[in-house]
């Protein structure tokens, strides 16, 4: 693996290494808060989420597999996965809606600011090549972790019809990134 | 239940881009969990979608590492290790001169953690073993879960939200060991098949105990 001092820090703590453990939150922390207030929208909930989101990297580094992947991703899946995960549970027991307005995508200039690294360079041409529209849904899924039915009210279509959009989009995107 | 493999690129797809229902993505974990084919191609989606993280915008963190390692790292372990460490500093040292028989003795690992997960009012128990990077858990006690529902393995580091282990299968199952200290809760609920969810505990639990080293 090419230069990745996360996925090094993540194999060290899976032979329980506190130290590593220790640089890792002062190197990650950050940005998985930013991850977790764009997806739950409330700094309490955010900083309950982290705690529980570092837990879960002490406890599951074993699991990391450097040669599939770098160490950012990796973090940063286990914490989309863990917000998105509140998220739907919290619209479970409250209903709809009403925490939508706090985790609206707010950038539709967000393309723009995709251009640090090669990769992201990458996905952003290949956004290009979807409609203005599916691209928005996709990145509002992806982001704010926004449901087929929050996207579909959110875009004023069909449920069906968002998940047909996105798939297909998906699709596209996969064509265009793979080539 | 058939899928093709164009139909599972596309779950695994719309669970990264993370639009599934609160259902459908519990029913993907538990996929990823069961069908390594299907983890891997979730890990694609990752990683192709990854350049999307640059969009995610830093945000200034508390430093909650104090809380964190108090639940992870309970007080009265760390002389013990500290201990321990030496303990196994001096053996290695040995182990240069007796490589031969050092390597017999590591094969395979004994147990370092055991529990006992029992309920009062059920006959249910399991007994947990952590050997090496592997734990293992057999019912001695106790039914296998009714159809149409599955027990789930969870483990507690002190007042921390629980992390499922996955879901029993058979009796006796062995899975990668999470990384545990003595006094560390693992308890087993009643799910619905495939387990919870929702990520977190949702049915009752059936048995619970506490790691202990040995």
């Amino acid at each position: 693996m090419i230069d990745d001092p996360i996925a090094a820090l993540l194999s060290r703590i899976a032979a329980q290494d506190r130290a590593a453990f220790r640089s890792i939150y002062s190197d990650t922390s950050a940005k998985l808060m930013g991850v977790l207030l764009r997806i739950l929208g409330s700094r309490a909930e955010a900083e309950d989420a982290l705690q529980e989101v570092f837990t879960r990297v002490w406890l599951r580094a074993g699991r990391f597999d450097a040669a599939k992947g770098r160490g950012m991703t990796w973090l940063i899946a286990l914490a989309r996965n863990h917000a998105i995960d509140r998220l739907r549970a919290r619209h479970d027991h409250a209903g709809d809606s009403d925490e939508m307005e706090t985790v609206a995508d707010p950038s539709p200039r967000a393309e723009t600011r995709l251009i640090a690294s090669g990769e992201a360079r990458r996905i952003s041409e290949c956004f290009d090549t979807l409609e203005t529209d599916k691209a928005a849904a996709l990145r509002g899924a992806y982001l704010s972790g926004q449901s087929y039915l929050d996207l579909a009210a959110r875009f004023d279509v069909p449920l069906n019809t968002m998940r047909t959009w996105l798939r297909r989009s998906l699709q596209k995107l996969k064509e265009c990134m793979d080539t | 239940m058939t899928h093709t493999p164009e139909e599972d690129d596309l779950l695994a797809a719309e669970y990264v881009l993370g639009a599934l229902d609160l259902a459908e993505r519990s029913a993907a974990e538990a996929r990823i969990r069961l069908d390594h084919i299907f983890a891997a191609r979730v890990i694609e989606w990752q990683n192709r979608l990854a350049g999307l993280n640059d969009d995610y915008a830093e945000a200034p963190a508390p430093n909650l590492l104090p809380k964190i390692e108090a639940r992870l790292f309970p007080q009265s372990a760390k002389p013990r290790r500290a201990w321990l460490s030496g303990l196994i500093g001096l053996v290695a040292s040995t182990a240069a001169a007796f490589g031969i028989l050092v390597f017999l003795w590591l094969q395979p690992p004994a147990p370092s953690m055991t529990a006992s997960l029992t309920a009062d009012a059920s006959a249910l128990r399991y007994e947990a073993s952590i050997a090496g990077d592997q734990l293992t858990l057999t019912r001695t006690g106790g039914a296998a879960a009714d159809a149409g529902k599955d027990y789930e393995l969870w483990i507690i580091a002190g007042d921390a939200a629980p992390v499922s282990l996955g879901v029993l299968t058979a009796e006796t199952v062995t899975i990668a060991a999470p990384k545990a200290e003595s006094g560390f809760t693992l308890a087993i609920t009643l799910e619905a098949k495939g387990g919870s969810p929702t990520g977190a505990p949702q049915g009752p639990i059936v048995a619970a105990g506490k790691l202990a080293k040995i």
